[in-house]
């Protein structure tokens, strides 16, 4: 197991460098002059030059891929243009609040995906079936901005349970945090969620199809048990797989769903790194998102093994 | 099937149904603290709280600071936070007419070069050190040498010198009359204590003189607290807690509900609407700021000035108002707004297609002729620039609107690469602000290409008169010129709309859109 985690890791490093190379290549090449955004249409061109040659901008592009990579290993990945704050501390300064959604957001996503998706395989072609299925379309239709406003409307406004909008820190209040979190990891959640019901439908049907279920059933076993110990956790590994995918995008920031809630996540972060060509914050913000990916799919793979005995990652072992 | 059944009873419908009691205890927790008086500090769940003097303003603003150096950023957001925590030597009034702050007064020599400043001398920066003239000489050659965004604002300026602690000498190349503008027209060229950028972090970190000292900021906002020792006396409130809330619906559900006092989040089609609603009042202004087309005049056949004629007798004012700011703004042909000192009425073009056709046809331009006309994405622009197409089109122009994100937009701009372009300037309050850089053949912000040496001679006049009324008269004649050539094409003064929660006292909206909320009373 360790030799594989190892050459996971490996491998790991390798498309971080090739990610690292493409985000900055695309950074500089998509067209936008990062100082001049920040100068707006006022200011002379001397401070105009005096601003680029302090960004060091006017280095070869090569010259600054290694200035900047040679920093980031050392865990300093420069000075945002735009506010003129390392981009470490704007990144985890927003970590806890992209921690909180994605965690709660996947939560909701499972607590519509599994029981729903369960409860149809149970039961194809039934009207549950059918509720299931339309309600998993809707759910990925339905536009999250859209779903997010209503919400607002209905539980801010109108019955007046929940804040409209922002975000209070879990060691600051946490009955705040949990009351500012509800509406948009719903808003997030729903979407995942229905992505997930589908992929529990057909992966809890092919379980129920298996031969050690009917063993299972056969030899009396409680309906109860077989659904737990047989079928849900068999069905399980691919619902891993997408939800790890899902939680990874989670994590990366929901743009949407933070702007909508004022939300100061890093999905609203990396946007205004783009918008305003912040180089250093959005090569930061990229490099870290590829870094979750990344660990979010080895803890995946390796999460399989303790799901499925059947996986395993050591060199010749048999099953 | 039994299998099914025994399930639903046992398994899922448990766990469902527990995560459906956590929520709604969670919602239920805290909303019966609504309408509680609760005085001043812990004001963390809502707006609610307060009543009379002191306690916490929430001002939610649509957008996001980038950095709290005054000196270094650009950003409106920035701006109205600084805008009560720093201080200029001169201030603006709501009228732009510019008034004492940290300095008392001023003399300008005969030949309008040598500028006097006396300041104040009961004045005490956050962290207790006392405000003298070093500051000022500090903070003005902090901007110039370091070349920073506002430097072009001191480049008349020769020397900045400290007769003694009180009193302040600039020295200028040239008469500036609009010196008053260039160093106190807002907080970019605010007073920062000697030393301050060695000291501190200013990108996040403030020690000023203004009502109210700057908290730790937050990705999702920030917290000011009230200066027991400004010098114009303590703030009526404790503290002013900026937040962040970029989605205009919940800004307004948030101001409804009680969560927060004060917004500026208010999308144009919703002023009416929420004018009739109660517990909410609108404050609405003129501002200073303007729209305006430019044609690439070093592109044909907008060289002409017919062809450019032409397109400004085919637009129709009002009805761009109408589409893009639901009638929130006042059309104007000229940049600056009625109301104003240097308010100058002319407006030569009305809407009219027919005499359009006829200086189109005079200057040679074909039916079909095409013009792409450049326009920031995801800004009222779009919706001007599409009133525009439908309204060209009828005078045979067929435009292409091109949407780029404002930096390409600007590359493109810099570049001259544009037949014609739609934007907006912001808070200008000297008439050499709105007209000079602009329209000066070697004027720095001069992208269309407009080149006309009366202008030049009338602006150049009018940038050292230091008579008012003389001043005026050079800038109207300016104006009526820029009008007639069409270097710009003036298009109206959007209103400053803000709401805030009915009873909030002591607070008024300003057409140069800065925000003061020193002398607010909370509602009762």
């Amino acid at each position: 197991m360790s030799g594989y985690v190892v050459r996971r890791l490996f491998q790991s490093v390798i498309v971080l460098i090739g990610v690292s190379i493409l985000v900055f290549a695309i950074m500089h090449l998509v067209p936008g002059d990062p100082i001049r955004q920040a100068l707006g249409t006022r200011g002379t061109e001397e401070t105009y030059l005096a601003m680029r040659e302090r960004a060091g901008l006017d280095d070869p592009l090569v010259i600054q891929y290694f200035n900047w990579i040679g920093s980031a290993l050392t865990g300093d990945l420069g000075v945002s243009f735009r506010s003129g704050q390392p981009v470490m501390n704007l990144i985890t300064e927003r970590v806890p609040a992209t921690v909180s959604l994605a965690a709660a957001a996947i939560v909701v996503a499972l607590l519509i995906a599994i029981p729903l998706g369960t409860l149809s395989a149970l039961k194809p072609r039934s009207p549950m079936d059918w509720f299931a299925t339309v309600s998993s379309q809707a759910g990925l239709s339905i536009p999250d901005f859209w779903m997010g406003i209503m919400l607002i409307l209905l539980f801010a406004g109108t019955l007046g349970w929940l804040p409209s909008g922002g975000y209070v820190g879990l060691t600051d209040d946490p009955v705040e945090w949990a009351r500012h979190l509800i509406m948009p990891a719903v808003t997030a959640g729903v979407a995942s969620g229905s992505i997930m019901t589908r992929f529990v439908r057909s992966s809890v049907l092919e379980a129920l199809g298996q031969d050690y279920v009917r063993t299972a059933r056969a030899k009396g076993m409680r309906a109860r048990d077989v659904l737990t110990w047989h079928v849900l956790r068999n069905a399980l590994v691919p619902l891993v797989t997408v939800g790890g995918v899902q939680l990874a995008y989670l994590l990366s920031g929901v743009v949407i769903v933070e702007i909508v809630f004022a939300w100061p996540g890093l999905g609203q972060m990396a946007l205004i790194a783009v918008e305003s060509r912040d180089y250093p914050l959005l090569q930061g913000a990229v490099l870290l998102f590829a870094v979750i990916f990344l660990v979010v799919n080895l803890i995946v793979d390796l999460a399989y093994a303790k799901l499925d005995p059947r996986i395993s990652y050591e060199q010749g072992a048999a099953r | 099937m039994r299998a099914m059944a025994r399930f639903r009873r046992d398994g899922i419908w448990r766990l469902t149904a527990t995560a459906f009691a956590a929520v709604l205890v969670l919602a239920a927790c805290g909303g019966d603290d609504e309408g509680v008086p609760v005085d001043g500090d812990d004001a963390e769940n809502g707006a609610d709280e307060g009543g009379g003097q002191g306690g916490t303003l929430i001002a939610a603003i649509s957008g996001e600071p980038d950095q709290f150096d005054p000196h270094n950023t650009s950003a409106y957001a920035s701006f109205q936070v600084l805008e009560n925590v720093y201080d200029t030597l001169v201030v603006p009034d709501a009228e732009g007419e510019f008034q004492p702050s940290l300095a008392t007064d001023w003399t300008t020599s005969e030949d309008g070069l040598t500028w006097t400043f006396n300041l104040r001398d009961d004045v005490v920066f956050h962290d207790g050190k006392e405000f003298t003239a070093d500051d000022v000489l500090y903070s003005f050659n902090r901007i110039i040498d370091n070349e920073m965004a506002n430097a072009y604002r001191f480049a008349s300026v020769e020397e900045i010198t400290a007769e003694d602690p009180q009193t302040v000498v600039i020295t200028l190349s040239e008469p500036t009359p609009a010196l008053l503008d260039n160093i106190g027209g807002f907080k970019g060229t605010a007073i920062i204590p000697e030393g301050a950028a060695d000291d501190l972090d200013l990108a996040t970190e403030a020690n000023g003189t203004g009502p109210f000292e700057l908290g730790d900021p937050a990705a999702s906002g920030v917290t000011l607290t009230a200066y027991e020792d400004y010098f114009d006396g303590a703030p009526s409130i404790d503290e002013v807690e900026f937040r962040y809330i970029g989605e205009a619906t919940t800004a307004l559900t948030s101001l409804e509900t009680g969560e927060i006092h004060w917004t500026d989040n208010i999308p144009p089609q919703q002023v009416e609407s929420l004018q009739g609603e109660d517990g909410v009042e609108v404050g609405v202004s003129p501002s200073v700021d303007y729209w305006y087309l430019a044609l690439n005049q070093e592109v044909e056949p907008w060289d002409q000035v017919e062809a450019r004629q032409a397109v400004a007798y085919g637009v129709d004012r009002q009805q761009v108002v109408d589409v893009a700011q639901f009638g929130a703004a006042t059309v104007n042909q000229t940049a600056i707004p009625e109301d104003n000192f240097w308010y100058h009425d002319y407006a030569p073009f009305d809407h009219d297609p027919d005499q359009a056709a006829d200086l189109l046809s005079s200057a040679g331009v074909e039916e079909g002729q095409e013009l792409g006309l450049m326009v920031v994405q995801d800004t009222e622009g779009v919706q001007a620039a599409q009133a525009i197409e439908a309204n060209l089109g009828d005078i045979g122009i067929d435009v292409t609107i091109e949407q780029e994100p404002d930096g390409t937009w600007l590359d493109r701009q810099a570049e001259g690469d544009f037949d014609a372009f739609m934007w907006s300037w912001l808070g200008n309050l000297d008439p050499f602000g709105f007209y000079h850089a602009q329209h000066h053949s070697e004027g720095g912000f001069n992208a269309q290409g407009y080149d006309n040496p009366e202008v030049d001679d009338l602006l150049g006049q009018a940038a050292t008169e230091t008579d008012q009324d003389a001043r005026k008269g050079l800038y109207d004649q300016a104006a009526e010129m820029i009008v007639d050539d069409v270097s710009y094409l003036y298009l109206y003064n959007p209103d400053v709309v803000q709401a805030w929660a009915d009873g909030l006292g002591g607070y008024e909206v300003r057409p140069d859109r800065a925000i003061n909320f020193e002398n607010v009373t909370l509602p009762e």
